[in-house]
């Protein structure tokens, strides 16, 4: 167990033991620790098009901590702040499914473990001469991904046409 | 660092004007304007069609880099696009002919760097180099040697920051890239937290590391002799229908010579982020917004424009991603600083970007395109806004007579 991770446990304990009845806080609390333990490299995890999954508690929790979790109308979002100074964003749907995610801040995050199965989608768009570098769109399939900003400051997100909940709004998912 | 270095220049300034030898000054005693000096600090810039002959609004300048200490061993490189909205000289290894000493840190293992652009990514290692633009040189720059083959295996955590690898002419788009932007480094914290940014790269492998300031990706600018304060660039206006070879100037420093004095133009700090506040077609001022040679296009959102779409014989192209109104729009635009001052009277022009692109020009005044509702920014004003503008941009802790850095002035 690594130094982060000992860090969150004893988060945990200090958020649940004034308040042991509340089981309900608890598994929010351990859900939120998988959730972290999916933007860490190598471990199975939420990602796009994926569900929020099960809690793993031997996970490698580096450079994460939870900031906070929301419940919207239609959906639930989940914000991870990363030690980089960078914000992710999942957008989980009452299914279950992260039906979208999204970053901001200095740096990106790991994107492979974010995007999951539609990384190479990122990974692959040809230079023409509308390109430049503060701008992306791509519309493949199901996927939406949108990107914008320039260095020190970049932000993005992609999200899966298919899988948002009627009623929310695209203006919302950042 | 650059308060430093500001610093130094004004003790440099304060001997010239007490000394009889210093170059250009005509000893008639001391002036109330900037001390002259005999340094060239005026670099050619032009926006053509890049080294792919495919380039739209893309603003190149021609580089000489040396190996540190040398004065034969140089080479002279242009396509080199200049960009306010980055931090850094970084080169394609493969136009290189020189070879230049790659930085290793206090561990003896090799530094590279991950650079993340919206797009995807560039690898390569970070060399040093002595930089020579017009009459400026700066010594021992850390600079990214893009796509070298000395370091030739990108490490799972820089591609996996995504988008494209840009390791080539071909998917960079230029022969290399001069980021003059108002911040002296391209990372804020990486002396303490890591980024997927930098990398310690042993025979094993390339890891992500932290790294003192002195090691990092300078703006070159910060490390000139003199005039290492900001840039000012200078444009022509350009026709509303587009222009091919629009030439102008980049000046090296700001109130540091006669030719970069600074007058009673408009004032506008950014913050941390290098943003500001834009307002257009009298909307509601968007945060995360910016003034930036690197963007191609003027970019913002506005569902009420027609956007453009992709010809039959392409269905993939991104011109998707552009506005294509009927007629041309005139928008008026409001830019407020950090420090509060806003512009008075300025517009914009949203062209048809079909019908311009087919011209095959290289300049755009009025290619607009498309930020997606909720994306995270407002208002890109890319390198349109300085078409016709003499603009300033000045380094953070920057002290002018215009005001103190970091700013945009126009």
């Amino acid at each position: 167990m690594n130094q982060t991770m000992q860090r969150l446990s004893n988060s945990l304990q200090r958020t649940t033991m004034p308040i042991p009845r509340s089981n309900d806080f608890k598994l929010a609390a351990l859900a939120l620790a998988a959730l972290v333990a999916a933007l860490v490299p190598h471990v199975a995890s939420a990602t796009l098009g994926q569900p929020e999954i099960t809690v793993q508690t031997d996970v490698e929790l580096a450079h994460a901590a939870i900031k906070y979790s929301e419940d919207r109308t239609g959906y639930r979002v989940h914000e991870i702040q990363l030690s980089s100074g960078t914000a992710v964003r999942e957008f989980v749907a009452p299914n279950g499914t992260v039906f979208a995610v999204a970053w901001q801040g200095p740096t990106r995050p790991d994107l492979r473990q974010l995007l999951g199965q539609y990384f190479d989608a990122f990974a692959s768009v040809p230079r023409t001469k509308f390109t430049d570098r503060r701008h992306v769109q791509i519309q493949q399939g199901d996927l939406v991904l949108q990107s914008s900003g320039h260095m020190r400051a970049l932000t993005g997100r992609a999200y899966l046409r298919s899988a948002i909940p009627s009623g929310v709004n695209l203006g919302d998912l950042h | 660092m650059v308060s430093v270095r500001a610093l130094k220049t004004g003790w440099c300034v304060l001997l010239c004007l007490s000394a009889v030898a210093c170059g250009g000054g005509g000893g008639s005693g001391v002036s109330s304007g900037p001390p002259p000096t005999s340094t060239n600090n005026t670099a050619s810039v032009i926006v053509d069609e890049g080294p792919l002959n495919q380039s739209v609004n893309t603003l190149f300048t021609t580089v000489t880099v040396c190996v540190p200490g040398s004065t034969t061993n140089c080479q002279t490189i242009d396509h080199i696009q200049v960009d306010t909205g980055s931090y850094g000289l970084r080169i394609l290894a493969s136009v290189l002919t020189v070879t230049l000493p790659v930085e290793t840190l206090a561990s003896g293992n090799s530094l590279a760097e991950c650079t993340q652009f919206v797009d995807g990514f560039s690898w390569g290692p970070i060399v040093t180099a002595d930089i020579q633009i017009a009459g400026e040189t700066a010594h021992s720059v850390p600079v990214e040697s893009i796509g070298d083959s000395r370091l030739p295996n990108i490490p799972a955590g820089c591609s996996s920051t995504g988008g494209t690898e840009e390791d080539t002419v071909s998917t960079f788009g230029a022969n290399g890239i001069l980021g003059v932007g108002p911040f002296e480094l391209d990372c804020g914290d990486c002396d303490t937290v890591t980024h997927g940014l930098y990398f310690a790269c042993a025979s094993s492998g390339c890891t992500d590391t932290t790294v003192p300031d002195n090691q990092q990706m300078p703006n070159p600018v910060t490390h000139f002799a003199a005039d290492n304060n900001g840039v000012i660039v200078v444009l022509p206006s350009v026709a509303a229908g587009g222009a091919s070879d629009v030439m102008g100037s980049l000046i090296f420093g700001i109130d540091t010579q006669t030719d970069n004095a600074s007058g009673t133009e408009t004032v506008l700090t950014v913050d941390d982020n290098a943003e500001l506040e834009i307002a257009f077609n009298n909307g509601q001022p968007l945060a995360s917004s910016f003034l930036d040679s690197g963007s191609n296009g003027i970019y913002f959102s506005d569902p009420s424009i027609v956007t453009c779409t992709a010809p039959p014989s392409d269905p993939t192209s991104q011109i998707v991603n552009f506005y294509c109104p009927s007629n041309t729009l005139t928008l008026p635009v409001t830019i407020q600083g950090m420090n509060g001052t806003m512009t008075d009277n300025l517009t914009f022009g949203v062209g048809n970007a079909i019908t311009m692109l087919d011209t095959n020009f290289d300049a755009y005044p009025q290619l607009a395109g498309i930020i997606p509702p909720g994306s995270g920014v407002g208002f890109d004003y890319g390198l349109a806004f300085f078409y016709g503008k003499r603009v300033a941009v000045a380094v953070q802790g920057a002290v002018t007579t215009a005001g103190t850095g970091p700013y945009f002035a126009f």
